[in-house]
């Protein structure tokens, strides 16, 4: 079975619970508000950061690394800040939760929001900013590779993907 | 007013599927997205290890990256699903409150997830 008939099987299954969910009645909240300045705040570090993606694409040599400290402090200090924003947002745990749970547990999928406390956007955040970091520390330190750039690059493009797909979802 | 069970079941289906077909699309464009994605960075972190383009310095963060966010695309496709049962659930309950309404004649506040 591939990745994607997984994942439509969940669904399916997910989507009966919700339906389940209605003939039961319950009233409670299964995701954090829209946050307009969250979603602005990630468009703009997305900007940023692939323009300094941009800027280093052939490599950089460890005596430069002055000319782009102040812009890889703005950068991981703008991360971290959409980081906090993003995780202030905590969903509790509640009956519709555990019914969810109860719902899959009965035909024998696994759980899936043992830990929705915390919004998936809030952690692809977070590793966005320490991908930025270590790559000042190696440039700091030793200077990175154009290879090493694009690796940095496709790593961040990534959970900005996963980070931005999830919180324009959130206008519902 | 007797209500129209059979109706009543259309309309419920009709609201269900307008929020599936557009949610569904979502899930299967940011899944196909992401596993291309992540199959894509870990051929080039493999091919930059090989050719010692990816060094000691970074290597196991970029292997422990590629680890970190597989997972974390799951944990996103989950949350995904959780907003569009909600959706779902505020769809089907609008046009079962809207129907008792309209059989018993009472304004009934539809019952929110929010």
């Amino acid at each position: 079975m591939g990745a994607l008939d997984r994942i439509s099987r969940n669904c399916c299954l997910v989507i009966s619970a919700a339906l389940f969910l209605c003939l039961s009645g319950c009233a409670t909240q299964l995701a954090p508000p829209y946050d307009k300045l969250v979603v602005d705040g990630l468009n703009a570090a997305n900007t940023e950061t692939m323009t300094l993606f941009a800027v280093v694409s052939g490599g950089t040599r460890v005596g430069d690394y002055g000319a782009r400290a102040d812009k890889y402090a703005t950068l991981v200090g703008k991360l971290d800040s959409l980081a906090i924003s993003a995780g202030a947002r905590p969903i509790p745990t509640n009956k519709v939760s555990e019914t969810i749970n109860q719902f899959l547990q009965n035909r024998g999928a696994p759980p899936i929001v043992e830990d929705a406390a915390t919004p998936p956007s809030a952690h692809a955040i977070k590793k966005i900013s320490e991908t930025v970091a270590k790559m000042r520390d190696t440039d700091k330190k030793q200077g990175v590779t154009a290879i090493e750039v694009q690796a940095f690059k496709g790593q961040a493009s990534i959970y900005f993907d996963q980070a931005i797909t999830y919180e324009n979802f959130l206008k519902r | 007013m007797a209500l129209d069970i059979s109706k009543l079941v259309t309309d419920m289906k009709d609201a269900a599927s307008t929020v599936l077909m557009t949610d569904v699309s979502t899930f299967r464009g940011f899944s196909e997205r992401q596993l291309e994605a992540i199959a894509t960075q870990s051929a080039f972190v493999a091919a930059g290890i090989a050719s010692g383009q990816i060094t000691a310095e970074t290597r196991d963060f970029f292997l422990d990256g590629i680890e970190d966010m597989t997972l974390s695309f799951a944990k996103t496709l989950r949350g995904l699903i959780l907003v569009t049962i909600e959706k779902v659930w505020n769809a089907v309950v609008g046009v079962i409150w809207k129907a008792i309404s309209t059989a018993t004649g009472l304004a009934l506040p539809v019952p929110s997830l929010g």
